[in-house]
């Protein structure tokens, strides 16, 4: 009895020293930067590009698995990205929350712990690249950090300056950039999207004229493909082996022109739903399947 | 005959819609001949004998197999409510392929069908089992179904969500698409339909048999137990079948048989037949349109979710002269009750699980007491969702008891009535619709739709008299209309429909201080009429004829309670989302307590809703912290063992 009081004062104590020595942490860390937290993963990389990094991003599990930033080890985890545990958002104590229109629906719980940033990232029928743009230029200002927001720009208009220069000459042929969903479905990404946002600043031309259907559950049966047969085909992500299986199997996989002459190309999976980091790691890995 | 002549009409409606479907793509004389190469076919041609002819053929086999497998369920365990979906063989299947997709993901390369049937054959296992300590009692069959169904659905979302991404193949597999690119898949489904008939065939007579009643049957000389197994065996097989080639298609097992019925179909032979035949039109019939629509330019719908669209508003329609009778099972035999004293502590138990979930619990370093320091903060937050779910508990078990009662009916809960269906509905069209808008436009649409949803149902019950299996039929079809209405929507791939989505999900975090208040204030309330109601509660499901010459005013008394089962079904769900099935478990905990006398059963329920959700908010809070579980998955995974636990000990309900 005696020993499991003391346990449980001990546990107590740790916590406590623990929670403090993070919120003191912050308070002194404030005079510098804000203390930021995350929901959105886009406005996540945005932060980390710009250097700096959300004490909290949301589903960091797996953001960690797609993103293409560094996240520093000592980042918590906030839970789900609609529905954040609004406890631990809380004991962090933030001074800015970033989130999205995506998650708009939970603004007003967010907006009593911290002032909210909500940019129109992914709208449809809309590029998201100016959006990103903008919503990194909202961040800095934000964060009073202006002369990051300008280097950070600069640099990544000469990185997309120089890979469309790379593939100026397959200006000509459309590209169509799907994912595989399952042996019957694919995702098509349009100008919409981030893939397709990053299609075009590259200077090459999107044959997916209509909104992304990259969705919950809309996807487009293997056979719209079809269609787009002169198209380069641009598959991105890894194909899971028993979907590879029925993918052989399938008469319109197997009759696109693209797959009988050999032609896909295959792109190392990116986060659609990252922001420009992830899109500069799309291209580069797309310049390089491009030209090989 | 004028069953056959609509069965004709619907035939004639379907060929007309595919011929000019199909000379649309491709010309008639430009069609493909049987047995072509593939290499010689142009892309139309191509598309048309390998994805649009198997995809049309395919939906009639399976719509047929399916009206088969629930007219069979249904005929053999004497209860119109049976289907696929309700006895759990949907749900084991969909566990399985979940559990193998994220857990073994190399055992698909075996094809998706054994690993289907192995999971519809546990869980239809599973429900035998607990049927057979019912004597396979046509409710208390159902009931173990349903549950076992639920159980298996809310672990495969938690086994999802632990792995913090949702599976684009497993949702586009739940949904039941029908693309095809070939015909393999339709000489297996054609293989599968031809055996189920012969099987159903030979076992025609005894069925027959079976259908005057098992004691008929037994004197008769049939084999009850056997047949019961080896007709229940043969409809699983046919569902889970389904399953493992297309996905859930829902819907469609439930309303063939029972359109088979209010078309003039008399003779179990002739359920049989009508219902394939009907579940074959059906099915076909909205695969067309939905093929139609991805034509016209609109998304891709999946057609095993759409089932609902066409299905729901014709069994509506259809349901006035539907002849669906529940044989009631004899209830438990009346031990001494010493409510009093469950009562008091139950009370007891929800209060001290109140105060430790409050301060005990998952922080950021661990397990353990909440400092301190930092309950000034905390407290009052927990406080709030605590409060909030604890009512919304409460709310839902006071709609199920009172279901419950009033159709002398325990398969009656808000959630199988269509009720939290027509709210989410009525959430989603204020999404949708309104700019930005705020809680009580949130609230005020969850209750507009769910009062909408009950009056559709009392519409459509009340022109003959509310019949408990009528009233369970109508409320099935409502909530597979409104379930379908929300898969296009997320097919859409809108924003606004993560926004329901999210919501759909159900959380107590989310919830507002007045909110809270509103949610217990109403909670009392409703606990303050039905206690002042109990002998009406006690009187009415002992039928209308008794009601009244005990001097009460049966029809408005009846229709009084069930708006008030509505109202607090709509507020409740606005906070724990659609998909909480504590409005038919805590009923049903309560009652396997001993509570048994109205007024008990209802306090009893009240209390049990508010402790399960209480629960549930804290376990949905620390299990995967951070992230928050569903709040209706949590109530689910608790609720469920202990009813089953229950229904194994006890016999009859």
């Amino acid at each position: 009895m005696g020993r499991a009081q003391i346990s449980r004062r001990g546990l107590c104590r740790a916590l406590t020293s623990g929670l403090l020595g993070l919120m003191v942490g912050g308070s002194v860390r404030a005079g510098v930067s804000r203390r930021l937290v995350a929901v959105d993963w886009a406005m996540a990389e945005t932060a980390l590009s710009l250097g700096h990094a959300p004490v909290a991003i949301a589903e960091l599990i797996q953001f960690r698995k797609t993103t293409a930033c560094v996240v520093p080890p000592g980042c918590a985890d906030l839970g789900l990205r609609g529905g954040p545990n609004f406890e631990a958002l809380q004991m962090l104590a933030p001074d800015l929350v970033l989130s999205s229109n995506f998650y708009g629906f939970i603004g007003p719980q967010l907006g009593r712990i911290a002032p909210v940033l909500v940019p129109d990232l992914f709208v449809p029928g809309s590029a998201v690249l100016p959006r990103l743009r903008a919503a990194q230029t909202a961040l800095a200002r934000a964060v009073g950090d202006q002369d990051a927001d300008q280097a950070l720009a600069t640099q990544t208009e000469a990185e997309f300056s120089q890979l469309a220069a790379q593939v100026a000459s397959y200006a000509a042929t459309p590209v169509c950039v799907v994912t595989i969903g399952d042996a019957r479905h694919v995702q098509i990404f349009g100008a919409d999207s981030l893939y397709g946002g990053v299609v075009d600043r590259l200077g090459l031309r999107n044959i997916w004229r209509e909104h992304t259907q990259f969705g919950f559950n809309a996807p487009v049966p293997i056979d719209r493909l079809l269609d787009f047969a002169p198209a380069r085909l641009l598959v991105v992500g890894e194909v899971p082996p028993s979907v590879a299986k029925g993918l052989s199997q399938n008469i319109f996989w197997s009759r696109l022109p693209q797959v009988t002459s050999g032609q896909v190309t295959w792109i190392s999976p990116s986060n659609p739903y990252g922001g420009m980091a992830s899109a500069l790691r799309f291209a580069r890995a797309l310049v390089a399947g491009v030209i090989q | 005959m004028t069953l056959w002549r609509y069965v004709g009409l619907g035939a004639m409606i379907w060929c007309l819609g595919a011929m000019w479907m199909a000379q649309a793509m491709v010309p008639i004389p430009d069609w493909p001949r049987p047995l072509t190469p593939a290499a010689q076919l142009s892309l139309d041609q191509l598309r048309f004998a390998f994805g649009f002819a198997p995809r049309l053929v395919l939906a009639l086999l399976v719509g047929a197999v399916l009206g088969l497998s629930g007219a069979l369920m249904q005929a053999v365990l004497r209860n119109p409510l049976a289907d696929p979906t309700t006895l759990g063989v949907a749900g084991g299947a969909q566990l399985a392929l979940v559990c193998a997709t994220i857990l073994m993901p190399d055992v698909l390369l075996w094809g998706r069908g054994p690993v289907a049937f192995a999971g519809a054959a546990l869980t239809t296992g599973i429900v035998m089992i607990l049927a057979a300590r019912q004597g396979f009692a046509p409710v208390g069959v159902t009931i173990a179904g349903m549950l076992i169904g639920l159980l298996a659905g809310a672990v495969s979302t938690a086994v999802t969500l632990s792995q913090g991404h949702y599976l684009l193949s497993l949702v586009l597999w739940t949904g039941g698409s029908l693309v095809r690119e070939d015909w393999s898949g339709i000489w297996r489904m054609g293989a599968v339909l031809a055996c189920g008939a012969i099987g159903a065939r030979l076992m025609l007579r005894p069925i027959a048999v079976m259908a005057l009643g098992s004691q008929t049957a037994v004197a008769l000389g049939v084999p009850v137990a056997w047949l019961r197994a080896g007709v229940l065996l043969l409809a699983v097989w046919l569902s889970a079948s389904v399953s493992a080639e297309v996905g859930l298609v829902g819907f469609v097992g439930l309303a063939a048989p029972a359109m088979a019925r209010r078309l003039g179909a008399r003779r179990p032979g002739q359920i049989l037949l009508a219902g394939a035949c009907i579940g074959a039109l059906l099915l076909g019939v909205i695969d067309l349109a939905l093929i139609a629509v991805a034509r016209g330019g609109g998304p891709a719908l999946p057609s095993g979710a759409m089932t609902g669209l066409l299905g729901g508003p014709l069994m509506l329609l259809l349901l006035p002269k539907v002849r669906a009778a529940i044989v009631q099972s004899h209830s438990a035999p009346h031990r001494r009750e010493r409510a009093d004293l469950c009562v008091f502590w139950l009370i007891c138990a929800g209060v001290a699980l109140a105060a430790i979930t409050l301060v005990w619990g998952r922080v950021p370093l661990g397990w353990g007491m909440l400092p301190t320091q930092l309950w000034p903060q905390i407290v009052p937050l927990r406080a709030i969702g605590l409060l909030a779910a604890g009512a919304s508990g409460a709310l839902l078990a006071s709609a199920g008891a009172v279901l419950q009662r009033l159709t002398a009916n325990p398969m009656a809960a808000p959630e199988v009535l269509g009720v939290t269906g027509g709210a989410s509905l009525g959430y989603a069209a204020v999404v949708w619709l309104v700019p930005a808008p705020g809680p009580i436009a949130l609230a005020l649409g969850a209750g507009v739709g769910a009062a909408c949803a009950l009056a559709v149902l009392l519409i459509c019950v009340a022109r003959a008299d509310l019949g408990a299996a009528r009233v369970l039929l109508a409320g099935l079809a409502v909530g597979a209309f409104s379930s379908a209405v929300l898969a296009v929507m997320t097919a859409t791939g809108d924003p606004r429909a993560w926004t329901v989505l999210g919501w759909l999900s159900g959380s107590a975090a989310r919830v507002t201080q007045t909110g809270a208040v509103a949610l217990c204030a109403l909670a009392l309330l409703v606990l303050g009429v039905l206690i002042l109601a109990r002998r009406v509660l006690e009187i009415l499901p002992l039928g209308t004829g008794i009601a009244q010459g005990l001097g009460l005013r049966g029809a408005r008394l009846r229709i009084g309670l069930i708006l008030l089962a509505g109202l607090a079904t709509g507020a409740a769900s606005v906070l724990v989302g659609p998909v909480s099935f504590v409005g038919l478990m805590a009923p049903h905990i309560a009652r396997s307590l001993g509570l048994v006398r109205a007024g008990s059963f209802v306090a009893g329920a009240w209390i049990l809703g508010a402790v399960l959700m209480v629960l549930a908010a804290w376990g949905a809070r620390s299990m995967t912290y951070p992230y928050d579980l569903p709040l209706g998955l949590f109530a689910t995974l608790i609720g469920a063992p202990w009813l089953m636990i229950a229904l194994l000990r006890r016999r009859g309900l």
